[in-house]
């Protein structure tokens, strides 16, 4: 079991090594892409959630900063990038 | 060679600056319409090259791709696709990209320029990507994307003579070349790899970025130091709406008065001086004194988004809302609701869910908007004391309007948890939205949205509120009461006999004839309840100067117990009146039956709301 984005501690840059696809929905799936989030990709979590919960996570993927939800992030396998 | 002027579309990425940069090209003369069909906003302005030429702009909403994923979206698609009825497709394209965005922002513009229209991309924002950095070339920019490229500032009127001159070159040489055939999309992955390859080589130096805004971030985003930082600015903001309107609508108050005398004095006594002081300026005046308010109220939210802050306060509230089955999207076009529903409801085709949007369509009009601040601050001003909570800075009557608006989102959150268990059962919403870099809001940006609410505020108390106030007055004075009758004026008259008939039903929550009175007309708009107070109290008073003279809440503080004064408040916090927003929400949901839904969970809940207030009010003696 590889770690997931949903866990990664905030503030450390790690790289998408795969995502699950198939278990999200084509629209889900193309908001991801456009938002530049593919494998091969170095993303750094930076903020997580308010009050309570542990959603939504905000994301910098180069320049952008983007939001999803933990059950996306969940689907997101990385690991550290390379030293 | 068409005589017709050229119409060109500034498109691109949401947080691209377009919409800047359409104000700076086409000044205050825009004009916001609809598309037919469809309740997406259209926004089109005129501008001329510079030999003086005009040409017609188009500012599409913000898309990231062709391929649509939300109502908003697919407008965009269509109109530069030529697919959108009753749209001409455009002569030429403006791309606006951020240009500290290119990774991202080039993948759509790669899409478009492959449409073969004429295309010219403004790499704008320039001076934001200089501030963290970054030294970009346009000219190897325009040779990689094969169009002209100009960099602009938007905000600072930079590079739009330039821009200009480049689409008619555009056109003109598209007219004289055979048009390329459009390429097949490439894929995703094949986009993003070659947006990135063309950014990299644009790019010729890039220092690390500057990180004030991540510290920033660090404390507005902070889980729990963040969440007070918004609950104190909402704070701020409602009592800012009381405390800095109060000088503007003394001025506003002493105008109509002036006006009122003045028309005393020219006028014989008779039907069309009765009309104009207590039918036009009584009615319709004593709604224009809540413009200083609603422009108040709209300045805040307007800097809100134009700051960037508005999508950190939906990152906050996410958690919040995903709770009750709803996302953090959905917090946006709540808080314009409080502005007012109709634009709020409008704002829901960002959210690509259909349940999460029709949850948030049903729950908008709970949000308090500024229609229902003149019923508010007349009734908070006549029944609530004008002093400090034990010695603290905060008012006691804004407190108590904190607590209205307050019980609103409570409402509607509880009424969300209901309907996606029942009604609009779904999977739980996305969410997932960019969010922008922090900027100062440029004033001239403000300046047009606020003229635009305004205007939208004072046509509406020119039509709407001008007709139910002059029709109200009209049904209050006649039949005339016979001398000899020892019934009042107001109860003789068509419109009182028709409020006994609805004072029966409303009795039992405490509401009285006074009230039965203006909740017919507050249909039309819900600040009709005041202007219809204050003309049936203004036909009332009669000639009995003593009576005239008195302000409406010194009358009504005579007529009304604190429990009716607070029930009819809780009434107002859930009454679905305004039937603009029964009519939004038919276009939205393309039929009768979600309105219908709305407007009978509204008045069931607003009767239950005001019984229950005035039963526990009574019970501790206030009635």
């Amino acid at each position: 079991m590889n770690p997931k984005l949903d866990s990664a501690k905030l503030g450390i840059a790690v790289r998408i090594s795969r995502i699950d696809w198939d278990h999200m929905s084509h629209d889900e799936g193309r908001r991801l892409r456009e938002f530049g989030l593919m494998e091969g990709i170095e993303v750094t979590p930076l903020h997580r959630g308010s009050l309570f919960s542990r959603d939504p996570l905000a994301l910098a993927i180069g320049r952008m900063q983007v939001i999803i939800r933990a059950r996306q992030a969940a689907m997101i396998e990385v690991a550290p990038t390379a030293p | 060679m068409t005589a017709a002027i050229p119409t060109i579309a500034l498109v691109g990425n949401p947080n691209a600056g377009k919409s800047s940069l359409f104000n700076a090209l086409t000044g205050a003369r825009q004009k916001i319409a609809n598309y037919p069909g469809v309740t997406v906003e259209r926004k089109a302005g005129h501008a001329s090259f510079a030999d003086g030429r005009p040409l017609s702009l188009v500012d599409l909403p913000g898309s990231y791709s062709l391929t649509p994923a939300s109502p908003d979206e697919a407008v965009t698609r269509d109109v530069v696709l030529g697919q959108q009825a009753g749209e001409r497709r455009p002569d030429a394209l403006v791309v606006v990209v951020d240009a500290a965005n290119l990774d991202n922002h080039l993948c759509f513009a790669l899409e478009l320029i492959a449409l073969g229209l004429p295309t010219v991309v403004a790499l704008n924002m320039l001076d934001l990507a200089t501030r963290d950095g970054l030294t970009l070339d346009p000219a190897i920019l325009s040779r990689e994307l094969g169009v002209p490229v100009v960099p602009t500032v938007a905000v600072r009127k930079r590079g739009l003579t330039d821009l200009l001159a480049a689409v008619d070159g555009a056109i003109l040489s598209h007219q004289t070349q055979a048009t390329a055939q459009p390429a097949p999309p490439p894929s995703d992955v094949a986009l993003h790899q070659r947006a990135k390859a063309i950014a990299r080589a644009a790019t010729l130096s890039e220092t690390p970025v500057r990180r004030w805004t991540a510290q920033v971030d660090a404390v507005v985003l902070h889980p729990a130091l963040g969440f007070l930082i918004l609950l104190a600015l909402m704070f701020v903001m409602f009592q800012g709406v009381y405390a800095w309107s109060e000088a503007p609508i003394g001025w506003i108050e002493g105008g109509i008065a002036a006006l009122q005398e003045a028309v005393t004095a020219a006028l014989p006594d008779g039907f069309l001086r009765g009309l104009i002081i207590e039918g036009v300026l009584g009615g319709v005046g004593s709604v224009i004194v809540f413009l200083p308010q609603i422009l108040i109220l709209f300045l805040f939210i307007l800097l809100l988004e134009a700051t960037g802050y508005m999508t950190r306060a939906a990152f906050l509230m996410d958690g919040i809302m995903a709770k009750v089955g709803l996302s953090g999207r959905g917090f946006i076009p709540l808080l314009s609701s409080f502005a007012c529903a109709v634009p709020g409801i409008m704002a829901t085709r960002a959210i690509p869910d259909a349940k999460d949007r029709l949850t948030t369509i049903l729950i908008a009009p709970l949000m308090t908007c500024s229609a229902r601040l003149p019923v508010y601050t007349l009734i908070i001003g006549a029944f609530i004391p004008n002093s400090n909570v034990g010695g603290s800075p905060v008012g006691l009557q804004g407190l108590v309007l904190f607590g209205l608006y307050l019980s609103g989102i409570v409402g509607a959150l509880v009424v969300a948890l209901v309907l996606r268990r029942t009604v609009a059962k779904g999977n739980a919403a996305g969410f997932m939205m960019e969010m922008p870099r922090y900027q100062w809001p440029r004033l001239r940006d403000v300046g047009i949205a606020l003229w635009q609410r305004a205007w939208i505020f004072l046509r509406r108390a020119g039509t709407i509120i001008f007709v139910t106030t002059i029709a109200l007055w009209l049904l209050l004075s006649y039949p005339k009461v016979p001398t000899d009758s020892t019934e009042s004026q107001v109860d003789y008259s068509v419109a009182g006999r028709i409020a006994s008939g609805l004072e029966v039903v409303v009795a039992p929550i405490g509401f009285n004839h006074d009230i039965a009175l203006a909740l017919i007309p507050a249909m039309a708009a819900r600040e009709v309840a005041v202007s219809a107070l204050a003309t049936a109290n203004a036909i009332e008073a009669g000639d009995d100067e003593e009576a005239m003279a008195q302000s409406l809440s010194e009358r009504l503080q005579g007529r009304w117990s604190i429990a009716t004064a607070l029930a009819f408040l809780a009434w107002f916090v859930f009454a679905p009146q305004c039937i603009s927003t029964i009519a939004i929400t038919r276009r939205e949901t393309n039929g009768w039956k979600w309105p219908l839904f709305m407007v009978g969970y509204l008045f069931a809940l607003a009767y239950a709301a005001a019984g229950i207030t005035y039963w526990t009010a009574v019970a501790f003696g206030l009635g």
